[in-house]
Parts: structure tokens; C-alpha cells; sequence
């Protein structure tokens, strides 16, 4: 199975001959490791899953974070305690691991979720529909019953209001305790599954028990540390679907949220001009644009200019370093917009044949000019090879003698440079018929 | 004390009966730190292993008992697998149990000592997300393709994979697909090589491989082998064992194998074996240890190297127990 926890990465194999003294110091880190572990499980086998519990699994997670029954412990011992009051749907035993998935981590109906920003802002597209809940009672009994004089039920509900802050503080103090917990674990292990999926259901319990604007504070932070991972690697893919993840959230209705789309884009740019070899930005920014174009409300002309804007962009990075693949796939996906808008998102839905073949045309002649500076990569010959196909393609015609005769050029330079793919090569040949 | 100053200049041979004794060793680590620091992946750990023998042709090297006792054990009441006694039920480890028990054949000691095939594929399938298809890996909720394909994994070797929505999955996996022809995490993830193969792997046993588009993927697969022969997971990155079977396997099952320098990723992966102590690195010099050690046999039965038993390209399990299991 793909699961990279555990194995051993980019460590230098040394003797595995140890000293006396080093097997005795494995020894007792063994046997303190052990007995953290053999308390947890004593106690967490009889369902006991209080503060005790809680700080032995804090111990033990800093020693081993990969550790996801643990992690599990530690969201029990949540759910029954910490937390202002057991969320529904969710258990704190053993047997109760038939639950479905969603069962603990969607926003439960009967959580006071949505409340306050009903009453405040009308009509938000809540999934949910608004529910009296703590912080909203006030307003909405105020509202629909504004001369009711002082009742019992009117104490009750005050009393039941001051619960609901008060409930409010705790969820939202053991909430950001817990995300800080976190923080080392994750900046020492920033490859480690279990802790960015623990995080994630933290703010998945943000969303069940605060408030949306308090909630929508919590999500937020979130952001900063997607950033900060990414800072210090800028290409782990944990960080990038993180930042994805919380970024759909805090666009959600259930968040209150609007599109982020601008400052995502605008992030992607940040990273490519720190590191234009960073794919995961390029792939990120693949897939901003169509919804960029979208919410912008581009039409023909602005769209025309976006695409300009962005050829022109990646042409430049790719004369500075054309043997770098990740410029070539973005090229490729640009590319792509133009000779197969039915599969891939268009950019240019109004573009007319001419119109793409004058781009494609375009595109081929700079990669032409690009081969007087840099006749040996590889990578400037598999793109004259690929576009040149599509350019016939778009004409719905055989390349011409002079295309073919290219072709046959370039497919050389490809077996002369890159001859670990020469079954590929091999195969473009056949395919296109250069052999005869 | 790095080995790699020692090597010799020739190509190294495969160091077969090292591999064997160090699989053999690694349940005997008890006084080793690491040991019990990775107990979350022990049934995971056994699979690597026992697969490992399985390819190197020594099936009976771990005791088929004590195997089957092991995996038992792991097991919860729901019918999922935790990855060692007193460890919750996880998808990752469930899988893992399944596929051992295919390679002991020992399905039937499942039902009379177990809880049963059925209660395993209830679990599994209890865990499938019914509204967008995908699998989450444990009733916290964790989503991932690595979890939808060791559900169609799991499932199919039970012959159970009627309990799900293949459908629903098999669609989630196309809303997953890049334009270059590669599959992320999830929707909207960059393309990766792990991703790639259980994606490509689930719609391959779904008996959907005409959602791949072969070619654009084959291409971008192609480009994973990088100078010195070894495979590197995404573009621009360093390249690394495991990729050797995630890459490879997946090239494999589109027909595309020979678009690789076979030879040169051959001995890339000998280059990172330990050729006294036994086991294979990420990278030629890094320790080793049992993953990097089967996806790197994994890799040259794919290969062909000779001496290897042939593996299965979707399964990452010998040939021949997917062909007694699937027929």
C-alpha cells in the first residue's frame, strides 16, 4: 500500500553495529516508550478517556507522531470531555467503529451551528437551515417576540444564552490549544499524514461548534501556516492540499465565505517568482484559471489579453531554463486550451480555428528560435514534435512534406539525446509514419 | 561509514538470500528503538515482507502459522484490521491483511477463526463516502485515492466489491485527473506518481482504463526516469526506489513499459541495495528498509530480472496468488 510513514528517507546507512552503551540508551528509551504506551492502553481499554489519558497522549504523540491510534485517543478523550458537551453522532468507545465516516466529521444538525449569522445577515445560502442556537436566542426572541414581558422562559433563556457563550469560549480555547499542540510535531514531520488529518478534523469541529464568523477566525490562521510550510518546502503536497482544502472551506456558505480565487492566483504568482521550477504552482494555477476568467466576467478581449499575459510569461522562464520540465508542462496546458478546448478548460472559448492556429503557429516559430541558443535539449525538440502534430490536427490535414521532413529532424535529436526513451521514440515514428 | 565508496565498479547482483535474512531478522529488532517506534505499520510491514519473500521465491521463509495467528490478531469486532493488537481499524492495515491472507491462502481461516470475509467487506465498504464515491481510511475521515484503491484492492480479492459503488468511485477518480494526463490526492491535487498508480490500478479493476488518457500519461510517466536511471515521483524532484514500482507498475498497466531505460533503472535499484546486511534504500548509501525493499523487487520483477517471481502490476502481489484468488 502507499503509505511513505515509517520508511526510511535520505538517511545515510551507517553500522548497524551498535556500542554497548548505545544498545543499553535504546534500551531505556524502549522501555519509557513502552510504559507511556502500556498506561494509554490500560486506561483507553476501559474507556477511560479523561485528562489523564489527554496529557499521556500528548507525551506519547511528541515521541512518536506517526502513532494514529493515538491520535484517535486524543479525539476521544475531546469528545468526551474537553469539549463543552459530547458532539453528536460521535462516541467515545471502541465498539462504535462501524460509524461512517461523515458520522463525526460533518457538521451535525444538532450542533448550535448556524445560528448568529441567520439572524444578523439575512438569508446567507447556509446549507443548514438556521436553528435557535446559543448566541442567536437573544436576537431572534427579541424579533419574533418583541413585547413579551419577563417570564420564567425568558430567564431560561438568558441563562441558556450565557451556557452557550460560555460553551463557545471552551470549544474555541481547546481548539487553538490543540492546533499550537500540533505546530512542532508538524514542523519537525511535515510529511506526516496522521497529524495534517488531525489538524483538519480539528477545524472540522471548529465548524460543528462555533459560531460561523468564530469558526470562519479559526480557518483563517490556517491559511498562515499553509503559507509558513510552504515557505519552508515548496513542494509538499500535504502543504498544497492543505492550502486547497481550507481554501474551499473558507469559501463555503458554511463559513460565510466568498471567492478567494484572486488572492489564490495571486499567491501561485508569489511562488512561481520565488521558484519558477516549482510545478505545484504552475499545476496550482492550472487549475485557478478557468474559474479566474470566470468570476472576473472576462470576455473575448480580456481573455485574448489573459492568454497573452501568460504565454508571454512562461516563454520568457522557458528561455532562461528550457530544460526545465515544469515550464514545459504549463506551455503544454496553455497549448492545450488551443488545440483541445473540448477536453481540457478553455481559456478561449471564442477563439475561431484561425485564431488558434495563429497562436499554435506562434508558439511553434519562438520554440524555433529557441534551438539557435540551445540546440541539445531534448525537451525544445519534443515540443516542436507535439505541436507541430497539433497544428496539422487543427488544419484536419497530413503534415506536409516539409513538417514531415522536420518531424523526421527532431525525432533524431530526440534519439540522439534522450536515448532512454527511444521506445518512445520508436513509437512517434511508427505512429506518424517517419520511417518510409 | 557510507557504502558507497566501497561499491564496486561493475554492476551489482542482485543479493537475494541478504534480502531473505534481512526480512527474516526484521521481527527479531525488539531491542531496536525504530522497532517499536513503527509498530502502526506492522501488518503493513508483513505484507511488504512476505511479498518480498514471495517474489525472491522463498514463500515459506516466514512461518505460515504464526503469520496467520499475527493477522488474526489485528483483527476488531467491526471486522477491520488494526495494524497491531490494540490499534484501531484502519483502511491501510485492513488492506494489508486481506492481501496476506490471499498470498498464505488462508481466506478460510478467516471465516472459521476470524470474523468473516463478510464482516471485512462490510467494514470496507462502510467506509466509502456514498455521496462523492471516495474512501476515507478510518471513521475519522481522512479522504485520499490511496484509500478508494485499497477498497477496490481488498474488496475484489474477497470478491466483495459488489458491496460499493463503483460507479460513484470509478467517477471521483476521473474528477481527479490533471491535464497531463496524471491523478492528485484528491480533485484539484497536483499529479503524482502514487496517485497515479491507485487511480490507474482502481479503474483497472473497475475495468475502466479507457478513462485514461495513455498516451498523455504515458508521456508524463515516461519523464519520471531521470540521469542514473531511478524514477522520481513528480517533475523537478529527486529520484527514489518506491518510485520504481509506483511509476513502473502503472506504465505497465497502460502498455507503455518499454517507454523507459529498463536496464539503467535495474541497476539503479541494485545500486541501492546493502549487499552484506541485505534490504534496499531510497538511494544507493541510505539505510534501508522493508518498503523501499519490496517496491525495489517489486520493481525488477517487473524488469524481468531473472530470479524474481513474477508480480502482479495492479496488486503489488505475486502473480500467482491474484491468479489462484481472481482466476
Amino acid at each position: 500500500m502507499a503509505d511513505q510513514g515509517g520508511s526510511q528517507h535520505g538517511i545515510a546507512r551507517t553500522s548497524r553495529v551498535r556500542t554497548d552503551e548505545q544498545r543499553q540508551r535504546d534500551l531505556d528509551r524502549i522501555a519509557k516508550y513502552r510504559e507511556l504506551e502500556d498506561q494509554v492502553r490500560a486506561l483507553t481499554a476501559k474507556g477511560d478517556y479523561s485528562s489523564t489519558v489527554f496529557q499521556l497522549t500528548s507525551k506519547l504523540l511528541r515521541l512518536n507522531p506517526e502513532y494514529y491510534t493515538i491520535w484517535n485517543a486524543r479525539r476521544r478523550c475531546l469528545i468526551s470531555g474537553s469539549f463543552s458537551r459530547p458532539s453528536a453522532g460521535s462516541s467515545c468507545s471502541r465498539e462504535s467503529s462501524t460509524t461512517s465516516p461523515t458520522a463525526t466529521t460533518a457538521p451535525s444538525s444538532t450542533n448550535y451551528s448556524s445560528s448568529s449569522s441567520a439572524a444578523t445577515q439575512p438569508a446567507p445560502s447556509s446549507p443548514t437551515a438556521p436553528k435557535a442556537g446559543r448566541s442567536g436566542t437573544t436576537a431572534e426572541a427579541s424579533t419574533t417576540t418583541p413585547d413579551a414581558p419577563e417570564t420564567d422562559e425568558s430567564a431560561a433563556t438568558a441563562a441558556a444564552t450565557e451556557a452557550a457563550a460560555a460553551a463557545e469560549t471552551q470549544d474555541l480555547s481547546v481548539l487553538k490549544t490543540e492546533l499550537a499542540f500540533t505546530i512542532p510535531l508538524l514542523l519537525e514531520s511535515p510529511k506526516c499524514y496522521w497529524i495534517w488529518s488531525y489538524r483538519l478534523w480539528l477545524l472540522q469541529q471548529a465548524i460543528a461548534r462555533l459560531r460561523p464568523a468564530v469558526a470562519r477566525g479559526v480557518w483563517e490562521e490556517e491559511l498562515l501556516l499553509a503559507s509558513k510550510m510552504l515557505g519552508k518546502d515548496r513542494r509538499n503536497f500535504h502543504a498544497w492540499g492543505y492550502r486547497r482544502h481550507v481554501v474551499a472551506q473558507l469559501e463555503s456558505a458554511a463559513l460565510g465565505g466568498r471567492s478567494l480565487v484572486e488572492p489564490e492566483f495571486a499567491y501561485t504568482d508569489k511562488m512561481i517568482r520565488t521558484d519558477l521550477s516549482n510545478f505545484s504552482a504552475w499545476h496550482s494555477r492550472s487549475r485557478l484559471i478557468p474559474r479566474l476568467l470566470d468570476e472576473r466576467g472576462a470576455d473575448a478581449k480580456a481573455r485574448r489579453a489573459f492568454l497573452d499575459n501568460e504565454l508571454q510569461q512562461i516563454r520568457e522562464a522557458i528561455n532562461v531554463g528550457p530544460e526545465d520540465q515544469s515550464l514545459w508542462y504549463y506551455h503544454q496546458f496553455l497549448v492545450l486550451n488551443l488545440v483541445a478546448p473540448d477536453k481540457h478548460p478553455a481559456m478561449t472559448p471564442d477563439f475561431t480555428r484561425e485564431d488558434r492556429v495563429a497562436y499554435l503557429t506562434r508558439e511553434i516559430d519562438e520554440i524555433k528560435e529557441l534551438v539557435e541558443d540551445y540546440d541539445d535539449v531534448k525537451l525544445i525538440y519534443e515540443a516542436l514534435f507535439e505541436y507541430t502534430v497539433y497544428y496539422s490536427q487543427l488544419e484536419e490535414r497530413q503534415p506536409t512534406p516539409s513538417e514531415r521532413a522536420d518531424l523526421v529532424t527532431w525525432l533524431g535529436k530526440l534519439r540522439e539525446l534522450d536515448p532512454m526513451r527511444n521506445g518512445r521514440w520508436a513509437d512517434l515514428e511508427r505512429e506518424y509514419n517517419l520511417n518510409e | 561509514m557510507s557504502q558507497t565508496l566501497n561499491q564496486p565498479r561493475e554492476e551489482p547482483q542482485l543479493a537475494a538470500p541478504a534480502h531473505v535474512k534481512y526480512i527474516q531478522s526484521l521481527d527479531s529488532r525488539k531491542d531496536e528503538y525504530d522497532y517499536w517506534l513503527t509498530e502502526h505499520l506492522r501488518l503493513n510491514g508483513l505484507y511488504w515482507g512476505l511479498t518480498a519473500l514471495h517474489l525472491l521465491g522463498q514463500p515459506d521463509a516466514l512461518p505460515r502459522a504464526e503469520t496467520i495467528d499475527f493477522v488474526l490478531s489485528c483483527q476488531h469486532e467491526n471486522g477491520g484490521f488494526g495494524a497491531a493488537p490494540g490499534h484501531d481499524a484502519h483502511m491501510l492495515s485492513t488492506v494489508s491483511a486481506v492481501q496476506i491472507l490471499a498470498t498464505v491462502d488462508a481466506f478460510d481461516e478467516l471465516e472459521t477463526r476470524g470474523k468473516g470475509k463478510a464482516q471485512v467487506g462490510q467494514y470496507i465498504a462502510s467506509l466509502q463516502n456514498r455521496e462523492t464515491g471516495t474512501f476515507a481510511g478510518d471513521e475519522w475521515g481522512e479522504e485520499d485515492t490511496r484509500f478508494l484503491y485499497g477498497a477496490f484492492n481488498a474488496l475484489s480479492l474477497l470478491g466483495l466489491l459488489n458491496l460499493v459503488d463503483v460507479e460513484k468511485a470509478v467517477n471521483h477518480i476521473a474528477a481527479c485527473a490533471n491535464f497531463d494526463g496524471g491523478y492528485g490526492v484528491s480533485p484539484g491535487a497536483e499529479s503524482h506518481s502514487g496517485q497515479i498508480f491507485t487511480c490507474v490500478a482502481a479503474l483497472t479493476i473497475a475495468g475502466r482504463q479507457d478513462l485514461v488518457d495513455k498516451e498523455r500519461l504515458g508521456r508524463w510517466l515516461s519523464e519520471r526516469q531521470i540521469a542514473g536511471g531511478g524514477l522520481n515521483g513528480r517533475p523537478e524532484k529527486k529520484e527514489d526506489v518506491c518510485y520504481s514500482w509506483w511509476v513502473l507498475s502503472s506504465l505497465e498497466m497502460i502498455g507503455k513499459t518499454h517507454w523507459i531505460d529498463k536496464d539503467q533503472l535495474a541497476a539503479f535499484i541494485l545500486r541501492c541495495q546493502d549487499p552484506e546486511r541485505g534490504g534496499i534504500a531510497d538511494r544507493p548509501g541510505d539505510m534501508v528498509d522493508v518498503w523501499h525493499t519490496v517496491f525495489g523487487l517489486a520493481g525488477l520483477s517487473l524488469l524481468q530480472y531473472p530470479g524474481l517471481q513474477p508480480v502482479d502490476e495492479v496488486y503489488c502481489m505475486p502473480k500467482s496468488t491474484t491468479r489462484r484468488v481472481l482466476g
